[in-house]
């Protein structure tokens, strides 16, 4: 059961970055992915070829992998890869098949559902509470200057989802 | 400055910027701002690095020319601009972070831009290490203490003023700053220019 669950959580994977899994054939464990990933600065050791082999190999991609928390989709890992490989796209396409998303991705996507936009009066009221209790706000007085309020446009987005 | 004129895009909508796991719905919302943009102008230019990355991987058929700002200040046009100061004994950390500078196939072409204005007007640069490092500003409503300690790490591998050409650099920079300054480079455009009058 659990083969079959991953199977297709792979495929969905495969689906939302547009890589078949041959793509990933090419990945010679070389490493140099995870010796230039960012993760590293905060003392986390990953590896992103992990990951790769995985979904290559047909198996379940583990959940608790750092990098699905930690990501900054700074690219450094696709610049280093011999092959490109884009592995922050990976990262993000695993996250939402997998429903890991935070309370601030969702509210985003909530507000450009809604608006077309980022609307940040929607998203302070929506995520206001985990501001608070998170400490955001002692950074208010730094962030005057990019505050402004107005009201929301709506726009039209027409894709095909 | 530059002598363009600038027009928004009619009922522009958001890019997106990394928040969508599904790279279609991504492209497609880029697709729809060029698509907005087609009866204005083949010339896009979109100040924040994550939406001229996303514009430009969008513009799959080159039907368009999509720039960041940055790649208009060309070292031509920044020795053509009419200078009233200079930059002399002062020290700048010219910091790129990561989307303008990859990844390679939507990169701005030139990576030390601010480096070559700030030693042609007499400034020092400084910070070559942590020029392309990242801020986090993307970890920043996620794990908060993952974007303060990258952040801490290149302010403090820093040297005098940093420069930077990115909203979320910017944003994170400057809140996990103590008294180092953060500076837009087109801040320090206008300051040469005489049009502003503090850096």
């Amino acid at each position: 059961m659990q083969r079959i669950d991953s199977n297709h959580m792979n495929e969905r994977v495969f689906e939302l970055t547009g890589y078949r899994r041959e793509d990933f054939s090419v990945c010679l464990g070389c490493k140099i992915c995870a010796s230039v990933c960012t993760v590293n600065d905060l003392a986390i050791n990953v590896n992103p070829q992990d990951i790769l082999l995985s979904l290559f190999m047909g198996k379940a991609v583990d959940k608790a992998h750092p990098l699905f928390r930690y990501c900054t989709n700074c690219y450094q890992c696709t610049n280093a890869c011999p092959w490109g490989i884009r592995i922050p796209e990976v990262i993000r396409a695993v996250r939402e098949s997998l429903g890991m998303e935070t309370l601030f991705e969702r509210v985003f996507k909530g507000s450009v559902g809604i608006w077309g936009r980022v609307y940040e009066p929607y998203i302070f009221l929506k995520t206001g509470l985990f501001l608070a209790r998170e400490g955001y706000l002692r950074y208010m007085p730094r962030w005057t200057g990019y505050m402004s309020f107005h009201l929301p446009k709506k726009v039209k987005i027409k894709t095909g989802s | 400055m530059l002598g363009h004129t600038l027009v928004d895009i009619p009922d522009w909508n958001c890019c997106g910027a990394f928040e969508y796991g599904d790279k279609r719905k991504l492209m497609e919302l880029s697709g729809e701002n060029l698509k907005k943009a087609k009866d204005i102008s083949k010339d896009i230019i979109a100040p924040c690095p994550a939406c001229s990355r996303n514009l430009k991987e969008s513009n799959e058929d080159s039907v368009f020319r999509v720039y960041n700002p940055i790649e208009l200040f060309t070292r031509e046009f920044l020795s053509g601009l009419k200078i009233e100061r200079d930059l002399k004994g002062q020290i700048f950390t010219p910091y790129y972070g990561c989307v303008l500078l990859r990844p390679k196939e939507t990169a701005i072409p030139d990576s030390n831009v601010m480096e070559g204005f700030v030693t042609n007007l007499g400034g020092e640069t400084a910070g070559e290490k942590i020029k392309d490092r990242c801020c986090g500003g993307s970890q920043f409503f996620i794990n908060k203490w993952a974007t303060e300690r990258l952040s801490r790490m290149i302010i403090e591998k820093s040297k005098g003023i940093i420069l930077v050409f990115c909203p979320l650099c910017h944003m994170a920079l400057t809140t996990f700053s103590k008294d180092e300054r953060v500076v837009y480079f087109t801040d320090l455009l206008l300051y040469v220019a005489g049009e502003r009058a503090h850096i």
